[in-house]
């Protein structure tokens, strides 16, 4: 700390001062030894700009202590119940390091996977042609929402209704109503049942 | 499509890879469909197996390269997807590290400098 001030002090002097290094460098040295000793009114500008510093640190000290609040004196909460719930807190989102999976698993449930294939039983030709359904064996695991979407993707037709049931042999069956601007007939033509 | 082979299939590009697997799946709707309607012959219920495994080919491959790619990618980080961790043994993956099997105390490393093992030799 000692010999940069003086470096300071020495080019700070020679500026302000414009007079030959080395009698001031000499001059400034024992000017901060005289300094050190008590106030002198020569080495003025040495002076000011170290006391400068210290009264802008005690300013900003304050204004922090303002802004921020003195944490000796704090207000005390008043609680007005006799119950002390847990503050709401902060709860962060996850940030993983890692994904615990490399590969997100593949969906095996699948639109292809949902319907199997569909019936060409005698009952189910007669579901086509009267009641505008059609009827396929269907994924075990599929619900009517998932058909009606698979039936939708697979064969472009929009249903207004599914039913389904549990065949005695372990296979669900589905009955799946179109909307009246489809034709089933037509449909299964398509598809290749007939 | 008489066979889909690996070999082949690994010179593909994703989107290709993903476009022949709809396209096989396709195949094999229509193939139980005319299971079901008795309008194939025998050659159109042999087909189904042929299919079926050559979807099982493509579904190979894109998991294949997509782990490779992963793992190169991984590759040197620290924290990989424990997937792509070795596999070894529960009990073996919770054991020291050698290096942390190595540490000594303070005091053993400065017996062992100021104290070796010395050997010494009769001269004839």
């Amino acid at each position: 700390m000692g010999p940069k001030k003086e470096t300071k002090e020495a080019s700070a002097s020679a500026k302000k001062k414009d007079t030959p290094a080395a009698t001031t460098t000499a001059t400034a040295s024992a000017k901060k030894t005289t300094k050190t000793a008590g106030n002198t009114t020569t080495a003025t500008k040495v002076v000011t700009k170290e006391r400068k510093e210290k009264v802008k640190s005690t300013a900003l000290k304050a204004k922090q202590r303002v802004v921020r609040g003195n944490q000796l004196t704090r207000k005390r909460k008043i609680h007005t119940k006799p119950t002390f719930r847990r503050p709401f807190t902060l709860r962060l989102q996850r940030q993983p390091k890692y994904p615990r999976r490399s590969v997100p698993k593949r969906n095996r449930l699948d639109h292809f996977a949902i319907i199997k294939y569909p019936l060409t039983t005698e009952s189910a030709m007669k579901k086509i042609e009267d009641n505008n359904t059609l009827v396929f064996i269907v994924n075990i695991r599929a619900n009517k929402p998932l058909i009606k979407q698979a039936v939708k993707k697979m064969y472009d037709v929009d249903a207004e209704k599914v039913n389904t049931l549990i065949r005695p042999d372990g296979e669900k069956k589905a009955y799946v109503r179109l909307k009246a601007d489809h034709d089933a007939l037509d449909v299964a033509n398509r598809i290749g049942i007939i | 499509m008489t066979r889909v082979k690996c070999s082949k299939l690994r010179g593909k590009k994703p989107d290709e890879l993903q476009k022949q697997l709809e396209e096989l799946r396709q195949e094999l709707n229509t193939l139980r469909v005319g299971k079901v309607t008795g309008s194939g012959g025998a050659q159109k219920l042999g087909k189904i197996r042929n299919v079926r495994k050559s979807i099982a080919r493509v579904l190979i491959v894109t998991h294949q390269t997509t782990k490779q790619n992963l793992r190169a990618l991984y590759h040197g980080k620290k924290y990989k997807p424990k997937d792509l961790r070795k596999r070894k043994t529960r009990a073996i993956r919770r054991l020291m590290t050698p290096k942390e099997n190595s540490v000594q105390l303070k005091k053993l490393q400065r017996r062992q400098w100021a104290f070796p093992q010395r050997t010494f030799a009769v001269k004839a």
